[in-house]
């Protein structure tokens, strides 16, 4: 075994006991200190894993004597910081939280290829190798157009679920059961038409909460997920490129946001924003939450990271009353918006730093840094690891009481990340132009100022235009620096 | 004696600009270091025909006009009321420009907090009154005026500032004067007041038409543009394709287009105050 692997197998194995300190790890020797001394600056976005790593570095610095500041900004603040340090050469930040859509997709070639560090000898490699991650999450958050090159590490994995207030579904179960002629009792095999006729329920026969469903449908990305989720569930896409959404591609082909499947979506799409909650159509995904958990809404297809904050009494009025469900299905499938994020490496930094950022990216996406993270009193997320769900301590957390609450939501999730599943945006290089026109045209859509037709076909034009400028913008020779 | 001076600048000044008019001719690509291919005309063609920056700027000559027209109102009808109080009037003044010592995001996160569908106090009394019951910053025909009210709200301090600084110069001899003759309130605004601070409301007015091309905190913060598109001025356009798109060559373009706007804007108020012999 060389020595990459024993401190491998420190790490490892300190995980599999149950969450040793992170200084167990120290054992595997010169190679975590040869870099000590150096700064490093990682970039990310304001997400709770980054959040619970920023409060506990100490284990690093003691097992490097490396120096970390951590940059937490929202997310389009983040793309536009890597996109300059990008362009202006500098590598200032060594550590990227590399979204795979608005970063890794365009700028992959900036970023370093991870494999050249987990198979030099002198520096560690991943812990129980690449296959402890998840595949449908190393696929997306790690690669771009192929299986050869590794441009990050699965970090974090917020996936969209059905919430919804079981206490509300308990009480008033059978009688809409009653109504609605079928059980409504949330679960993958409901459709979405009867997820509408539920909230319409809700509407018009409780007072308990103001309005059945509510939706993160403001003018943004958010919107986009939403969307998206049902757009799949009728078998639409944005692309016929089976491999778009996963490892992605630079040519996707013609965009079929025209196509039949994605017109009835757009149609249904608007009939449940209808009778949602009105504040959807000015909520972005926190506002939804927030909604949520402050008894605005019965129900919402919401990211399943919101689970801790949702659990806290200090934030939430429905604590011990939330279910979760993996999203309902469409005439096609189920489909599940996966958002995650890898964490990568500015290729442009000084070597010295890349290979510091990589003890860094080793550390912070080792089993035992993710168990950290969920018991973190300030957040945590999810492991994107399957081998940390098979620990005792981390099952016992899937069962209220629990002290890591993002767990409470695992049946949903784990259903939801079975490929077939899944739900995968596209990455491509044009995704923020595409992500745009899209959210616009639905905004459009949703405010009356177009059909739903009208509203897919102007969107399937910019993303043709879109894609198209950004091939040419390929094909082009760069010149003057 | 003089160069140092130039020469910084030069730095400051003239070499941003130049190098965004070459931006504009450009194609700019930020991997591995920022890079440049000629395009020549491209970028400002594109701009011409581009549907939705197009839509965009008329958006944003209906809010300009509806922004500044209203300020200027409002401005001046409550300076005529302070200017006239006789007691409270230190008092009234501190309370009016409260609004402008805000920073534009907070006022933008204050009106979204008041609209809001779910607990906002402005969307509960228009609910209660029958008046509006769909959500104000996400429906088409309201966000809009949503949006320019908040700046109005914020930035009509200033129209009343500038105002009663003019009428504190308006010849008090000649108002008595006026009076002693027999005219009226209005005749006095009409004949004798109005022709006195006519420069400065032309002066408010550059200020605040220069401040109104480039709005873009409180859209940001509220609507994002949104819905719909309904309420994307030219700058969250600007900003969108330059920090969002990293289209930085046609970005570099619409920026030009708002600075002959600006100018064109400026020279227009430039040469009122000079017909009037007021631009010494």
């Amino acid at each position: 075994m060389t020595g990459a692997g024993l401190a491998g197998a420190s790490l490892l194995g300190a995980a599999g006991c149950g969450g040793g300190s992170a200084s167990s790890v120290s054992s595997g020797g010169d190679m975590w200190k040869q870099f000590a001394g150096t700064t490093l600056n990682f970039v990310s976005e304001n997400t709770s894993p980054t959040t619970a790593i920023a409060a506990n570095l100490n284990p690093f610095k003691e097992l490097t004597g490396i120096d970390v500041n951590v940059l937490q900004l929202e997310l389009s603040a983040l793309v536009q910081k890597v996109a300059l340090d990008i362009g202006s050469g500098e590598g200032a930040y060594q550590v990227v939280y590399a979204d795979p859509y608005q970063i890794m997709a365009p700028y992959h070639e900036a970023l370093a290829d991870l494999n050249e560090f987990n198979a030099d000898e002198n520096l560690p490699s991943i812990p129980k190798g690449t296959d402890d991650f998840i595949p449908t999450q190393l696929a997306a958050a790690g690669r771009f157009e192929n299986e050869e090159n590794l441009y990050a590490l699965p970090y974090d994995c917020p996936t969209m679920i059905w919430m919804y207030r079981k206490d509300l579904f308990d009480k008033h179960g059978e009688k809409m059961s009653q109504d609605l002629g079928f059980d409504p009792t949330p679960s993958p095999e409901l459709t979405w038409e009867q997820y509408y006729q539920i909230a319409n329920w809700f509407n018009e026969n409780q007072d308990e909460v103001p309005y059945g469903t509510g939706h993160q449908a403001r003018q943004y990305d958010s919107l986009m997920c939403d969307f998206s989720n049902i757009l799949w569930s009728y078998g639409g896409d944005y692309f016929h490129e089976p491999k778009v959404g996963s490892l992605g591609t630079a040519e996707p082909g013609p965009c079929t946001l025209d196509e039949q499947e994605a017109l009835e979506a757009a149609e249904f799409y608007k009939k449940l924003l209808s009778i949602a909650h009105p504040g959807s159509v000015s909520w972005d995904w926190n506002a939804t939450d927030e909604a949520f958990r402050t008894g605005q809404i019965a129900m919402t297809p919401n990211w399943h990271e919101f689970a801790a904050v949702d659990q806290d009494p200090a934030e939430s009025t429905i604590v011990g009353k939330i279910g979760y469900s993996p999203l309902p299905k469409g005439p096609v499938r189920n489909a599940n918006m996966w958002g995650g994020t890898g964490v990568g490496i500015n290729g442009a930094s000084p070597i010295n730093e890349q290979k510091a950022a990589w003890l860094f990216l080793v550390w912070a996406t080792s089993p035992e840094t993710m168990l950290m993270g969920m018991k973190s009193d300030v957040g945590g997320g999810t492991p994107t690891r399957g081998s940390l769900y098979e620990l005792p301590e981390v099952k016992k957390a899937m069962e209220p009481p629990s002290n890591m609450p993002n767990l409470l939501t695992y049946d949903a999730v784990s259903e939801a990340w079975r490929p077939e599943n899944i739900g995968l945006r596209p990455k491509i290089q044009s995704w923020n132009e595409c992500d745009t026109a899209l959210y616009t045209e639905v905004s459009k859509m949703l405010a009356g100022l177009k059909s739903p037709e009208e509203a897919m076909t102007t969107a399937k034009q910019y993303f043709d235009d879109a894609q198209t400028r950004v091939e040419n913008l390929a094909a082009r020779p760069w010149g003057v620096a | 004696m003089l160069l140092p001076v130039l020469l910084l600048l030069a730095v400051l000044s003239l070499f941003p600009f130049f190098y965004i008019i070459w931006m504009s001719l450009n194609t700019v690509s930020l991997i591995n270091g920022i890079s440049f291919d000629f395009a020549g005309l491209t970028n400002w063609t594109r701009m011409f025909t581009d549907v939705i920056v197009g839509a965009a700027w008329a958006r944003a000559a209906l809010y300009f006009v509806a922004t500044v027209g209203l300020e200027m109102i409002l401005g001046v009808a409550i300076a005529l009321l302070i200017h006239e109080l006789v007691w409270g009037k230190n008092l009234a003044l501190s309370l009016i420009l409260l609004p402008m010592f805000m920073a534009p995001v907070i006022v933008g996160l204050l009106g979204r907090f008041l609209t809001d569908s779910s607990y906002g106090l402005y969307a509960f009394a228009l609910r209660e009154l029958g008046i509006f019951e769909k959500d104000i910053l996400g429906t088409s025909s309201s966000a809009l005026a949503a949006v320019i009210l908040m700046d109005v709200w914020e930035w009509t301090p200033l129209i009343v500032l500038i105002v009663l600084a003019g009428l504190a110069s308006v010849n008090q001899y000649v108002i008595e004067a006026a009076k002693v003759d027999g005219a009226n309130y209005l005749e006095r605004l009409r004949h004798i007041v109005a022709p006195s601070i006519a420069g400065v409301v032309i002066v408010a007015l550059l200020v605040r038409s220069m401040d109104a091309i480039r709005y873009f905190d409180i859209i940001t913060v509220t609507t994002n543009g949104g819905p719909g598109n309904t309420t994307k001025i030219i700058p969250i356009r600007l900003y969108e394709t330059a920090f969002r798109f990293f289209d930085l060559g046609y970005a570099a373009a619409i920026g030009l287009g708002m600075l002959v706007f600006s100018i064109l804007v400026a020279n227009a108020f430039v040469r009122i105050l000079e017909s009037r012999g007021l631009a010494k």
